[in-house]
């Protein structure tokens, strides 16, 4: 009767409590809901720096039915790793992407269009005009990536040596030359221009290029890069190495590291990159010893360089389109664009209201990457060009520079890897 | 008969999922045009991939460069571990220490091992050159990895550095093991120190250096990382080895199906190589014995 009694007082009691529970979590919605998940992926040129996610966690404050996650890939795996996850149906819902692999992409039908979203998003007309054509197939087609971050290739120059040997900064071909032959000097490991015929050297290949009048495809889009007039700017191009010996031996395979290097220890008069590395190259060797001049023009009148931008995209197989536009529209917008670009990740806001910010407008190299902007061209939509910037230029370019081929045969096998 | 069957069942499944599935898996990927984004669209094209090996002009500079990568790596690693080994073996002060020295170059990252190399062979500050042509050997600086003639060796350096520890600890292990009388008898027999390392050393060596070569070759045709560190497989096609092209094919042209075929190749040739190696040492062995 007891052992009854105390069953009693205990059921009693865990009612009670279940009623205390219950009544506890009333307020709370019956059927609250859970955030939507939205897996971005981007590389970070140094991913120890905490600005993405800072950007991330304030995105996450700011919009409560979101929430981001995102992974860091670096970039020479990037491509590989997207591709294979997307097979797998394993991708992300949005990621960070070069427009080397739009064209490949879209023929792969692996990107979202996003023209209707875009069309609503209240920042397109602060985007600069020009560079809405990075993230499409066609000037009339729709929108694939979503500009973001971008760069135009420029030349550095070491000013105190132009200076001592008399020179002035080259606007031409002619002028360029001239100068990079005046300021090598093997005999003190010295050369006028640092040359990069490895890992990432087209985006420079290509700055010289469309300087000298070369294009990649014609208006149609049909592939023009091994035209007479491209084989003649291609064939000045090896001859700075193979005649004129203006660049290091070692240009054939250097990278970004050695040229870099190069410039930095005094090894080359004249380096070809982007912002990027303007800190780099000024802390190194002093603000006042380094200039910054547009890419020399074969004709001054027709000024070109090239430009690649990193922009956002939405993957075709994600289930989250419209909470994943969301917040890459959001990286877009004035704010995280700023803290994006003014950071060691440093490269050209694509909005106009940004770049007229003192912190771009009054930097030299800011400015010069700006003002490229507008004549600047990018890589074509072209399916091969992933390829072509991931091995086929590289291996071809070598073979040109050692003279195993001619210029000719050089851009018919580019020409080739870009209609695959 | 089936409780043996259903005790190595897990051991075959296992075996069948990490080997025979990605095997057969290849040879059926080399017989299609695989759409990798768009799976329905993938094709059955019969031969056409190795109709088009025979065509390409690459694929026959990579096999050169194959062998000479196997080649060189092998035997100087070898070469090294063996005298690594036999110097190892003898009493001097701080062996213990000089021993686990040795092995800081095996147990070094291959990303860092290239990357240590090619800063060291940089053609405008590497710290080789600047050696070379302070030890008045060279005149100037040599772009080590930039010049086709020594691209391949250079990397084969690299590879040699990392990987005579391996074949040192092994040969020294095998070394330990030989019984301290035979090399006793031997010198009462009158034997000089080379007959004795002909006789009676090399011939119980001989297993050890079997399974080790073998395995050091089917490692070594595999291996592409320091290659891609440090050459890429340039300048041009200069150091660019099978796998490589295989890898290259696949991942940045996006052709699967060819690059799977350029993988069956390798694994043909790999195979047969490894079939004749072992023939032929068998008989030596014979002829030892």
């Amino acid at each position: 009767m007891l052992r009854f009694c105390r069953i009693g007082r205990l059921g009693a009691c865990l009612g009670v409590l279940a009623v205390l529970l219950i009544a506890g979590s009333a307020p709370e919605p019956l059927h609250a809901q859970a955030p939507t998940l939205v897996r971005y992926w981007l590389w970070l040129d140094d991913p120890t720096e905490p600005m993405f996610d800072q950007l991330v966690k304030e995105f996450n404050a700011t919009h409560p039915t979101i929430k981001v996650e995102y992974q860091l890939v670096p970039l020479s795996e990037y491509h590989d790793k997207l591709v294979t996850a997307l097979a797998a149906g394993a991708g992300p819902d949005a990621g960070r992407f070069k427009d080397w692999w739009l064209g490949e992409f879209v023929k792969l039908n692996g990107l979202e269009p996003m023209a209707n979203s875009v069309a609503k998003w209240p920042g397109r007309g602060d985007v600069i005009e020009n560079l809405w054509n990075t993230g499409k197939i066609t000037a009339a087609g729709p929108v694939y990536m979503l500009p973001h971050q971008f760069i135009t290739f420029y030349l550095y120059y070491r000013r105190d040596w132009f200076a001592q040997a008399g020179l002035k900064p080259p606007a031409t071909f002619e002028d360029f030359l001239a100068a990079a032959r005046k300021l090598t000097d093997p005999a003190k490991n010295q050369y006028g221009f640092g040359l990069r015929g490895g890992a990432g050297g087209q985006d420079q290949w290509l700055a010289f290029m469309v300087a000298g009048g070369a294009r990649m495809v014609d208006t149609q889009g049909k592939v023009i890069i091994n035209s007479p007039e491209a084989v003649k700017v291609n064939q000045w191009y090896i001859e700075l190495f193979r005649a004129h010996k203006v660049a290091p031996p070692s240009a054939p395979t250097d990278a970004y590291a050695q040229v870099l290097g190069a410039f930095q220890s005094g090894n080359t008069a004249m380096m070809a990159h982007h912002v990027g590395s303007s800190v780099l190259v000024t802390q190194k060797l002093g603000a006042a010893n380094v200039g910054v001049l547009p890419i020399p023009a074969a004709d001054p009148a027709k000024p070109a360089t090239m430009a690649t931008m990193s922009g956002n995209v939405v993957f075709a197989a994600s289930k989250q389109k419209e909470a994943a536009f969301t917040f890459i529209s959001w990286l877009s917008e004035n704010a995280p664009m700023d803290k994006w670009s003014g950071s060691r990740q440093g490269q050209l806001p694509v909005l106009k209201s940004v770049s007229r910010l003192p912190r771009y407008s009054e930097n030299v190299f800011f400015k010069v990457s700006l003002d490229g902007a507008n004549y600047a061209i990018a890589w074509p939509p072209l399916p091969g060009v992933g390829y072509v910037s991931a091995q086929a230029w590289q291996a071809n370019m070598q073979r040109a520079l050692l003279g195993q081929i001619g210029s000719k045969d050089m851009l018919d096998e580019i020409a080739k890897a870009l209609q695959r | 008969m089936a409780l043996p069957l259903f005790l190595l069942s897990p051991a075959l499944a296992l075996l069948v999922g990490i080997v025979a599935y990605p095997i057969g898996r290849a040879v059926w990927l080399s017989f299609h045009r695989l759409e990798i984004l768009q799976p329905d669209l993938t094709r059955f094209v019969g031969l056409e991939h190795y109709q088009a090996l025979l065509q390409d002009p690459v694929i026959r500079i990579a096999l050169q460069n194959s062998v000479v990568w196997v080649v060189g790596v092998v035997v100087f690693q070898f070469l090294g571990g063996l005298v690594g080994a036999i110097i190892l073996n003898r009493r001097f002060p701080g062996r213990a220490v000089v021993r686990g020295l040795a092995l800081i170059p095996w147990a070094t990252p291959s990303v860092l091992v290239a990357l240590m190399w090619t800063w060291m062979l940089d053609g405008n500050y590497g710290l080789l050159n600047d050696l070379l042509v302070k030890a008045g050997i060279l005149s100037r600086f040599q772009p080590w990895l930039a010049q086709p003639w020594s691209a391949l060796p250079a990397v084969i350096l690299a590879d040699v550095w990392q990987g005579i520890p391996f074949f040192a600890v092994m040969l020294l292990a095998a070394l330990q093991a030989i019984p301290e009388d035979l090399f006793e008898a031997a010198k009462i027999d009158g034997a000089s120190a080379w007959r004795v390392f002909c006789h009676v050393t090399l011939p119980l060596l001989l297993p050890t250096i079997l399974i080790t070569t073998m395995l050091r070759m089917i490692w070594t045709a595999n291996y592409m990382d320091l290659i891609m560190i440090m050459t890429g497989g340039g300048p041009g096609y200069s150091s660019l080895t099978v796998p490589l092209h295989a890898y290259y094919t696949a991942y940045k042209r996006l052709d699967f199906g060819y690059g799977a075929t350029i993988a069956i190749v390798q694994v043909v040739i790999l195979a047969a190589a490894i079939v004749l190696y072992l023939r032929q040492l068998r008989a030596n062995e014979g002829m030892v014995q």
